[in-house]
């Protein structure tokens, strides 16, 4: 490459304003020995051996990828989730049922539940009740009395 | 993102990444530490993957952000790292003085670059090393095109007059 076109493309560079295909010609120039370089041109020269030894450069391969995340996630990947699920519901339901039950017995034995401690009390207060009962059963008792008096009179008409 | 567009987008960039990475740090195997970490942050990001033009600068992106936050969380010693990193192969020489001489001169280089602010630094490796165009740079650092192009100017610019004090000429 003529020296001048080398200059041309040094001032692009300097400038920056150069193309990717002007600093190629420019490694590709300088990586090759040149006798008699002119001093211009010479200082650009380490510059662009470096780049090109730095791109060159062998870096350790890595390794493959360790990462978890490509591993293909599956749905029974997630069984624990599934079993946590599973299980709360069942606890969910174990306790459900275990409310009723109690609710049950609790209605069993309130309803069992002597209402007087004292047996006299208790004793009065049914005696209370049968009586009250007792007096109300009277009252329909004198009414069908009445009823029967007019049903034996019919008998008598009839019979006349 | 689907597995599948990770599996043939994201890693097959993984070499790239840790490149990239490991030029900013210095140091491999913290740059393995931050591929692996860009590849599992890229993952859960996974639903941004649908509105990405550029998955690769966006991949970058993430890789300097990341190695930015080591080196500020471990007050990095970036310099120890890359004198070894500055070692360049010394082949196919003809005498080892001039092995020696142009190892030299390569190292002069790169601390040159090494010593650069970390946008300058970036921005030469991003295009003269890695060969990405304006535009992918200008995604990769979210930055216009128009700063792309004038940080370039300005970093090779720096580059070129510290190797001229330096007296850093080319080896014959």
């Amino acid at each position: 490459m003529e020296y001048n076109k080398v200059r041309e493309l040094l001032e692009r560079y300097w400038e920056g304003e150069s193309s990717l295909e002007d600093e190629a010609l420019l490694r590709s120039f300088f990586a090759v020995e040149h006798s008699d370089l002119p001093a211009d041109l010479l200082e650009a020269q380490p510059m662009f051996r470096y780049f090109n030894e730095e791109a060159n450069r062998e870096l350790p391969v890595l390794p493959e990828l360790e990462l978890p995340l490509v591993i293909k996630v599956r749905p029974l990947d997630h069984w624990m989730k599934y079993a946590a699920i599973f299980l709360i519901a069942v606890g969910l339901g174990y306790a459900a049922r275990q409310f009723q039950l109690k609710q049950h017995r609790m209605d069993i034995v309130l309803a069992e539940k002597d209402t007087y401690d004292d047996p006299q009390k208790a004793f009065a207060a049914t005696q209370k009740a049968l009586q009250l009962l007792a007096k109300n059963l009277n009252k329909g008792t004198t009414k069908v009395q009445k009823l029967s008096y007019f049903n034996e009179a019919t008998e008598k008409i009839k019979a006349d | 993102m689907s597995l599948s567009r990770f599996l043939s987008q994201v890693v097959p960039i993984r070499q790239k990444l840790y490149r990239f990475a490991y030029h900013l740090l210095g140091n491999e195997e913290d740059a393995h530490d931050i591929t692996q970490d860009v590849m599992m942050k890229v993952w859960q990001q996974q639903e941004r993957m649908a509105e990405l033009e550029n998955m690769e600068a966006w991949c970058m992106r993430i890789v300097r952000n990341l190695s930015l936050d080591r080196m500020k969380s471990k007050k990095y010693r970036r310099s120890e790292n890359l004198d070894k990193a500055g070692e360049v192969a010394a082949v196919h020489q003809p005498s080892p003085h001039m092995a020696t001489e142009r190892q030299d001169v390569m190292n002069r280089v790169h601390t040159t670059i090494a010593e650069l602010p970390e946008k300058y630094r970036t921005i030469i490796q991003l295009r003269d090393i890695d060969g990405y165009t304006y535009q992918e740079i200008a995604e990769i650092l979210v930055i216009e095109l128009s700063e792309v192009k004038v940080n370039l100017h300005r970093a090779r610019k720096a580059v070129r007059e510290k190797l001229q004090k330096l007296h850093v000429y080319g080896v014959q």
